[in-house]
């Protein structure tokens, strides 16, 4: 049958081509290396300076660092232990001490101060926080507080960074995250003394 | 018990009716085939009906009769060997006589039997179709949206303007899709990536419901989408349409137009433009708005061809670009912020309704280029040559700090390259078929400057197939069919590792799969269809490679670069059948589906990062199974009023774990009342439904791996009203389209974003469609 001789040596063709575009192929370019993957946005380091109200060449100081990021290593935990019934002053930093040099993301925060609220949740321990500034709109960003240390006592504090939160949910000027929404930045729970 | 009540309810509301008003369907079309050129009758000619599955082969003198009609309106397709084929829209109100003209291009063909009814049919597997009334009917809707209410259809969510398609539990990677013939190649590994593709490119959308990778290739587990173009014009005259849509929720709307014609000079030439645009904005759920969920499209497309008896050639290009807000309130940062948006039961962010778009969103740009050439390389055997080019580009933009908010943290591009040769063949009158090989490659670019790691490596992608796929028509009423195919896939991956050191892992990838299927008419009105089909997909990069923190999904996703790939084998049957003379119509479609190393993301506990705790995913492989089925009845209780119960359920088993499998489309149940009417004064195809689509619960889910229970029943009221009105030698076609009609506030669990907010309520919508010229296919 002459027809299906021709439909042979046609697929015989096709399957030839076939395979001699395989062979062009194979000395492919190997994909083009992706951008190197340094997070920008990354968040390592939180630090807490609690300085004495009465006395300022007093500081001491909460630390969270896990330098390289998500997985990997532990996280590193320090803190100082807080004199009794003192008032403080207390700013954050927060850092970016994945690369060489540590980036100071405080800047990045304090420029956005509408967007950004921190948190200070502290439990089984005697410490209770104030906001000590606002943002344009009068409401509390929490890179500067005030923190009372009452008697001797042992606990743990839950600090929250929000971004894009509702600033006006029930509570959140007051400090509490429940009606705060957004995306949660950092939340890590530290251990503290006080005595 | 209550989803029984509300059965009960509607049928005692419905059937009354019919009962009263109960008219037989005795109708039938008759006339004669005729050739164009010289007058002659042909035979062999079919005459076939899809929304009935049924036709009628011309005689000797190119006679033919189709009997047992129920009023109503058909598309016919007239096929016959050696002609292109012909479609046309019958009314039919009364016995109808019809002599068809088609033109007949190669001369000495008139001793030949036909080869057959569609080649591209797969025997034996479930089929369905959304045709160019119910396109029409969803105007302004994204492309899954479209294909939302056929049987074994669903669809998952990401909020209430981004969707893909699940075919019978499958969705993402396991569902290929064509578009114009090539494989859709957008970044679909995402589950809230949605087709970059625009539905009023499309005149027909086939959903092959069964493993199919013999001839479609490669990820074809689930199914397979066809979207099928607008045919060129082949004679001279120029015509087009205009189509519009207001949308009610969302206050936007959708507008297209095209115009084609061909080239007096020129026999077999044709054109056709088309562009297209969509806009909205927020989405409004029954209580609040769902604030930045609105979206803006833009589509065109060009396409010139040249059909003549030795074959043809068309190129063809489409551009589609889309902007798209992501619900605002689904953007968390950890298992605190999920946890907090679950128990408060209310998306976080409300704000007044707005058109505009802010962070997070994503645009996408979508190129496709196609060349084909066909050529006749004697009677009864032709090849088939397509290339296509498509150009994916992905942006997403998240919220982050400062300047960074206006860079992409996702930026993709995804070049692919796809070439088919294939060989359609008559061997003889009881085999025939076809044969040939397809070649992809494909590149996936991270463009710089995102400032975050990339999500996905940078890959190429090798992929050359070759199958042979041939049909063996028995007799009359029995047609088989069987296939197999080879493929071989070879992967490239480079990748920063976790330790930021560059790595080109490199994986094979060798696969086969088979298919056997069979139509069987048992008697006129009763057909059988069975196939058993095996498919295979390599397992995608993003499966192997993944890593780290995925922001939309507040999960750690780990891929597993040993991964293999999986490997399905799928039995479906089909039956389907007409009763007293044709006022009951039915059908029943089953299916069981075993994949050998099905992946999916497990549960591996929660890690602590200075975000807060999150859970960790890992991509393992498992053997699952699923099966399920679905059917529809159909009842015309009275000349124009029909009652319709659809009902579809879909189980699927993970065979490691002995569990259920993670998101799977609950059972659902659709009622419809039907009203049509052909001529109603000066109107035209008048078609009402009002439908009750009832949704239950997922009781059927894996143990401790969702973060919130499935949500309750649901049951949501839609309207279809839809006429047409002649215009001398144009047409005004026009409807509404409303959904959600009691504004319900309810959640689906194919929702990805059931966790933070309701489902978009109250939605009207008013379509125009003004046709006008001469129609593009040449109507007898």
């Amino acid at each position: 049958m002459p027809t299906s001789l021709r439909q042979l040596l046609l697929l015989s063709l096709a399957i030839t081509l076939m395979t001699a575009c395989k062979k062009d192929d194979e000395d492919p370019v190997p994909p083009t290396p992706p951008p190197a993957g340094n997070e920008q946005e990354l968040i390592t380091t939180l630090i807490l300076t609690f300085t004495d109200t009465e006395n300022t060449a007093q500081t001491f100081e909460l630390r969270w660092s896990d330098s390289d990021g998500e997985g990997g290593n532990d996280p590193v935990i320090t803190g100082d232990i807080l004199p009794q019934n003192r008032a403080y002053s207390m700013a954050v930093r927060v850092l970016d001490e994945s690369g060489a040099s540590p980036v100071e993301i405080t800047n990045e925060i304090a420029a956005e101060k509408e967007e950004h609220q921190f948190f200070f949740l502290p439990s089984n321990v005697n410490l209770t926080f104030f906001y000590a500034d606002q943002d344009a709109n009068g409401n509390p960003v929490g890179l500067a507080n005030t923190a009372i240390a009452g008697g001797p006592s042992l606990g743990s504090l839950t600090v929250i960074l929000r971004h894009e939160l509702n600033k006006t949910g029930a509570g959140v000027a007051a400090g509490d995250p429940t009606n705060a929404g957004g995306d949660t930045d950092i939340e890590v729970t530290l251990p503290v003394r006080v005595d | 018990m209550h989803r029984i009540r509300n059965i009960l309810l509607f049928s005692l509301l419905v059937l009354p009716i019919g009962a009263a008003l109960a008219q037989p369907c005795d109708l039938s079309i008759r006339g004669k085939v005729i050739d164009d050129h010289d007058r002659t009758p042909l035979s062999f000619a079919e005459v076939y009906l899809p929304e009935l599955g049924r036709g009628a082969v011309s005689d000797l003198d190119g006679n033919y009769i189709i009997s047992g009609l129920c009023p109503g309106t058909y598309q016919m397709r007239i096929t016959h060997l050696g002609c292109d084929p012909v479609e046309r829209k019958v009314v039919l109100d009364r016995d109808l006589v019809l002599d068809l003209r088609l033109e007949h291009h190669v001369e000495e063909l008139r001793e030949l039997e036909v080869i057959s009814k569609r080649p591209d049919e797969n025997v034996g597997l479930a089929r369905e179709e959304v045709g160019r009334t119910e396109l029409e009917r969803s105007a302004g809707r994204s492309f899954a949206e479209v294909l939302q209410n056929l049987p074994g259809v669903t669809l998952l969510n990401s909020g209430p303007t981004t969707s893909k398609v699940v075919i019978q539990g499958h969705s993402g990677n396991r569902v290929l899709t064509l578009n114009q013939g090539i494989r859709q190649e957008d970044q679909q590994w995402g589950s809230d990536h949605a087709p970059n593709m625009d539905p009023f490119t499309a005149d027909r959308i086939t959903v092959v419901k069964g493993a199919a990778s013999v001839q479609y290739g490669a990820d074809a587990i689930g199914g397979v989408i066809l979207s099928e173009p607008v045919e060129l014009p082949r004679s001279p005259g120029i015509g087009g349409e205009i189509r519009g849509v207001g949308i009610y929720n969302g206050r936007g709307g959708a507008a297209s137009g095209s115009l084609h014609g061909g080239l007096r000079g020129i026999p077999g030439f044709g054109w056709r433009v088309q562009g297209s645009g969509r806009m909205l904005g927020d989405q409004q759920a029954p209580d609040y708005v769902l604030s930045n969920t609105g979206l803006r499209e833009a589509a065109g497309s060009a396409s010139v061809g040249v059909q003549r008896h030795w074959g043809g050639a068309t190129l063809y290009y489409s551009w589609f670009g889309r902007d798209l807000g992501v619900l605002r309130a689904a953007h968390i940062g950890n298992l605190t912020d999920l946890n907090n948006a679950i128990t408060s039961g209310r998306p976080w962010f409300i704000a007044p309704f707005t058109y505009e778009i802010g962070n997070p969103y994503q645009t996408v740009q979508h190129h496709l280029l196609k060349a084909e050439a066909k050529y006749r390389v004697s009677d009864r055997n032709t090849v088939l040559l397509t290339y296509g080019y498509q150009g994916d580009e992905r942006k997403e933009f998240d919220n982050r700090r400062g300047a960074l908010r206006d860079r992409p943290s996702i930026d993709l591009f995804l070049a692919t390259h796809t070439g088919d040769a294939i060989l359609n063949h008559w061997l003889g009158p009881h085999i025939h078929g076809k044969a040939g090989f397809n070649v992809v490659y494909q590149e996936n670019f991270n463009q710089p400057g995102t400032g975050s790691r990339p999500l996905i490596p940078n890959y190429a992608r090798t992929s050359g197939g070759v199958f042979i796929l041939e049909h063996f028509p028995l007799h009359d009423a029995l047609e088989l069919e069987a296939g197999a195919r080879l493929e071989a896939a070879f992967l490239q991956v480079g990748r920063f590792n976790a330790a930021n050191e560059y790595e080109t892992p490199e994986h094979r990838f060798t696969n086969y799969a088979f298919s056997v299927g069979g139509n069987w008419s048992i008697r006129e009105h009763l057909q059988l269809r069975a196939n058993i089909g095996s498919a295979f997909r390599p397992p995608h990069v993003v499966e192997l490679y993944s890593q780290g923190l995925h922001h939309g999904s507040a999960a750690i996703e780990r891929g597993d670069p040993t991964l293999l790939g999986e490997r399905s084998l799928k039995a479906t049957t089909d039956l389907a059948g007409a009763w007293l003379e044709g006022r009951l119509k039915g059908s029943l479609s089953l299916f069981r589906d075993r994949i050998d190393d099905y992946i999916y993301l497990r549960p591996a506990g929660t890690q602590l990062t200075i975000r807060g705790a999150f859970p960790v995913f890992d991509y393992v492989a498992t053997d699952a199974e699923l099966y399920g089925g679905d059917a529809t009845l159909e009842f015309t209780v009275h000349g124009p009023f029909r009652i319709r119960v659809r009902a579809g359920t879909v189980r699927g088993r993970d065979l490691g774990t002995n569990e259920w499998l993670f998101q799977m489309p609950s059972d659902r149940v659709e009622q419809a009342l039907l009203f049509n009417k052909e001529t109603w004064g000066p109107l035209r195809d008048a078609e009402i439904a009002l439908s009750l689509r009832s949704v239950f619960q997922q009781e059927r889910i894996p143990v401790g791996l969702d973060f919130m229970d499935p949500p309750a029943t649901y049951h949501l009221l839609g309207l279809s009203v839809s006429m047409a009105r002649p215009l001398g030698n144009n047409e005004l076609r026009f409807g509404v389209q409303g959904a959600n009609l009691l504004n319900v506030a309810y959640r689906d669990y194919m929702d990805r974003f059931r966790y933070y907010a309701d489902a978009a309520g109250l939605d009207l919508s008013l379509w125009v469609r003004f046709a006008f010229g001469t129609p593009p296919a040449i109507t007898p």
